[in-house]
């Protein structure tokens, strides 16, 4: 009895992840859990939403005590291996996935997530192969077809990226990720206006997608050179680990001052000015251009007309 | 009762004086040190961070750091290895670095929290003006001591 309601509850959660109500799906998952602490698939599943909702740390614990609950159910391995990836683990990432696609080799969603690992790690061409088995398990399989397109358009391939869009598209016209990649693409050949049209339609979908407010802010920062530069310095350094950031800006730090000091030391008074005015002028504009976007981007999103059934 | 998720901070009776982990990063910059780890301490007490205990001991290792730097750079300056000037500026560098390494290092722990914090609707205050009776106070706290290794606990990460 126990056993069923927890399935129930797990089923509910997934229509709710579906539809993007990360917090919904949360609390569904902590009422299975409630019932049987020792879930391991509800632990799993948890995993998945607490991703969806951006809360790593959570989703990493709640990932491994499912693995360490029942490490031979394939789906463990799954949302392992999605945590992993988003954890920047991709050696453990892939490790898991090779499990969960040996367990099930007709999954094209397990082929995805694995061809994701992969060209992270810049293993392209194994990447492409495993998306290309995606597609003959399951012609026309939209997170494939999207995949192929990132990578085309990583690669600069823009017509070949163009292709693999229009056909997720074609597959599938209401997908939010087919919409925003194919806005990227758009962004990237410079129409601006057709990259706007496949933002508004992602947004909405779901007003709080990421990705898409990152395609909109994307088009914003195109249009507007000064606030643009910010979100290219902003994308630039995110691409980073933390360690990886922390390392960049104190660095920049840690350089600016010595040739501060050493410019002082050798009488160049033009250049130490110069040196301590741009560096004040920096910090001054990384402060101040996140909150002018930041507001620049809510007034916009605050005009996005939402469907009429949102 | 609900399943709990590691992640999530515990209620407490400070939840009213949280404030977002920039506010005392940028304390260290404008204010100074007496000002950070304190205040990140207590944002992690108030918060009911489950990586409270994480976060009390990267604080203290920040402060016990810098007192151990001061010290030692003191010590090198009386005996001659440092001479004032140039040399002197490169070790006060170092210094600097280490305290501002340590503010954004606790200052990204302690978002993780935060993140989860606002999530589930907690309270935040502006830092604003704490930032500002900061400013004003730093002079009032350099002055406690002529102590030059006062200075360099008590002084900012800039």
């Amino acid at each position: 009895m126990e056993e069923r309601q927890i399935q129930v509850l797990i089923e509910q959660a997934n229509v709710q992840r579906g539809l993007n109500n990360h917090r919904g799906a949360i609390e569904l998952l902590q009422r299975a859990l409630s019932l049987d602490p020792d879930h391991a698939r509800a632990h799993a599943t948890l995993a998945l939403a607490l991703l969806g909702a951006r809360r790593l740390p959570g989703a990493g614990i709640e990932a491994r005590m499912a693995l360490h609950l029942d490490g031979n159910d394939n789906f463990c391995h799954y949302a392992a291996a999605h945590v992993m990836l988003a954890e920047r683990k991709l050696d453990e990432a892939w490790q898991h996935c090779q499990v969960a696609i040996q367990s099930d080799e007709r999954d094209a969603d397990d082929h995805v997530l694995g061809a994701s690992i992969r060209s992270l790690r810049r293993e392209y061409t194994e990447a492409r192969q495993l998306l290309e088995t995606a597609l003959e398990m399951e012609p026309g399989h939209t997170g494939a077809l999207t995949k192929l397109a990132r990578m085309e358009l990583e690669a600069r391939n823009h017509e070949a990226a163009a292709g693999y869009a229009e056909q997720a598209l074609r597959s599938s016209p209401s997908d939010s990720d087919a919409h925003i990649v194919a806005g990227l693409i758009d962004l990237a050949r410079g129409d601006h206006a057709s990259a706007e049209g496949h933002a508004r339609f992602a947004l909405n979908q779901d007003s709080t997608d990421r990705d898409a407010i990152h395609l909109w802010a994307a088009i914003k920062a195109h249009r507007s050179p000064i606030l643009g530069l910010w979100w290219r310095f902003h994308m630039f350094v995110s691409m980073r680990t933390e360690a990886g950031e922390l390392s960049l800006l104190i660095g920049s730090f840690v350089v600016v001052e010595i040739l501060t000091i050493l410019a002082g030391h050798f009488d160049y008074d033009r250049i130490k000015a110069l040196l301590d005015w741009g560096w004040l002028g920096f910090c001054a504009y990384t402060w101040f251009a996140p909150e002018l976007f930041k507001r620049m981007l809510a007034s916009d999103l605050g005009t996005v007309a939402l469907d009429p059934d949102f | 009762m609900s399943y709990q998720i590691a992640d999530e901070p515990h209620e407490t009776s400070l939840g009213a004086y949280v404030v977002n982990p920039s506010g005392p990063l940028l304390a260290s910059m404008m204010c100074g040190a007496w000002m950070t780890w304190p205040w990140f301490a207590f944002n992690a007490i108030a918060m009911g961070s489950p990586t409270k205990k994480k976060e009390l001991i990267l604080c203290a290792v920040a402060l016990g750091g810098t007192i151990l730097l001061g010290a030692l750079m003191l010590a090198l300056v009386d005996a001659g290895w440092i001479p004032l000037g140039t040399p002197y500026k490169f070790a006060m560098l170092a210094i600097s670095t280490w305290k501002l390494a340590m503010a954004y290092y606790i200052s990204t722990v302690q978002s993780r929290t935060f993140h989860v914090y606002e999530y589930y609707g907690g309270n935040v205050r502006a830092a604003s003006g704490i930032i500002g009776t900061g400013f004003w106070l730093k002079g009032i706290v350099f002055a406690l001591s002529d102590d030059p290794l006062w200075i360099i606990i008590v002084a900012g990460g800039l």
